[in-house]
């Protein structure tokens, strides 16, 4: 039952955080909204290994966390320097 | 005559299928519940001995992280302004994770996985202020406008770091 409600909560807010991401007025909100994307998603997937006993689905989110992340630096890298790398 | 005799045959006809129709609907209605209780069950079952075990801990602190990424979700949507925004992410994101990992650690305990949920949650609680200040940090070097340009005071660029550390950009990153 709390495992139904967490994944509502979860599905709205990654709903919510896709509309920020289309609808952001700068680069940098579109970048809030991503990071806020990736962290959800991760927590779902081990909210999904929650709801099924499955716990395989743990190394999912932990691939999904790290890449998060580095996705995150390459992104703010882009917005601040215009490019990524030197 | 007739009509007086048959109306009251009528009528009592309609008053039995009447009440037939009505008991088997409730019937119907009545099995449709035991099958959906049924498999609600199950699937409560199935799902509680899987990890949960009913453990009251784990089940509320996964209700407190999923509320608060979801107050989360509408203060990104809702607030005015990038940084605003950022300061609803970040802080509220790592209280709903602590929430949500710290429960799933509990009710993984049954089964191994702690180690590894702790280990998500580790390296979460480690990067996450990491991303949100190098967004931050981008976002004002860049210049992004606040909501109010009265509220705002530009203590860093007072000091000059802003203009030392800042270089030019290559591409057109900034779409503000």
């Amino acid at each position: 039952m709390v495992i139904d409600i967490a994944l509502g909560c979860l599905a709205v807010a990654i709903v919510l955080a896709t509309v920020r991401i289309v609808r952001g007025p700068t680069l940098g909100d579109r970048i809030t909204g991503f990071d806020f994307l990736g962290v959800n998603l991760a927590v779902l997937v081990v909210v999904v290994a929650l709801r099924t006993g499955f716990t395989d689905f743990l190394d999912a989110a932990l691939v999904l966390s790290v890449l998060g992340f580095l996705s995150t630096v390459a992104l703010a890298l882009y917005l601040l320097h215009g490019r990524v790398m030197k | 005559m007739t009509r007086l005799r048959t109306t009251p045959i009528r009528a009592w006809h309609g008053a039995q299928r009447t009440t037939r129709c009505l008991a088997r609907r409730r019937g119907i209605a009545a099995s449709v519940a035991v099958g959906w209780a049924g498999v609600a069950l199950a699937q409560d079952v199935s799902a509680e001995e899987a990890v949960l075990r009913s453990n009251l801990g784990a089940e509320v602190l996964i209700l407190i992280g999923s509320v608060f990424l979801l107050l989360a979700a509408i203060g990104v949507l809702r607030f005015p302004d990038f940084y605003t925004r950022l300061h609803a992410s970040t802080k509220l994101v790592t209280l709903g994770g602590i929430g949500i990992f710290g429960g799933s650690a509990i009710a993984f305990s049954a089964d191994g996985a702690t180690a590894r949920v702790l280990l998500i949650a580790v390296f979460y609680l480690v990067t996450a202020p990491l991303s949100g200040y190098m967004i931050a940090r981008a976002g004002y070097l860049r210049g992004l406008p606040p909501a109010k340009e009265e509220t705002s005071v530009d203590e860093w660029g007072a000091l000059g770091a802003a203009t030392e550390e800042f270089e030019e950009p290559v591409g057109g990153a900034n779409d503000a």
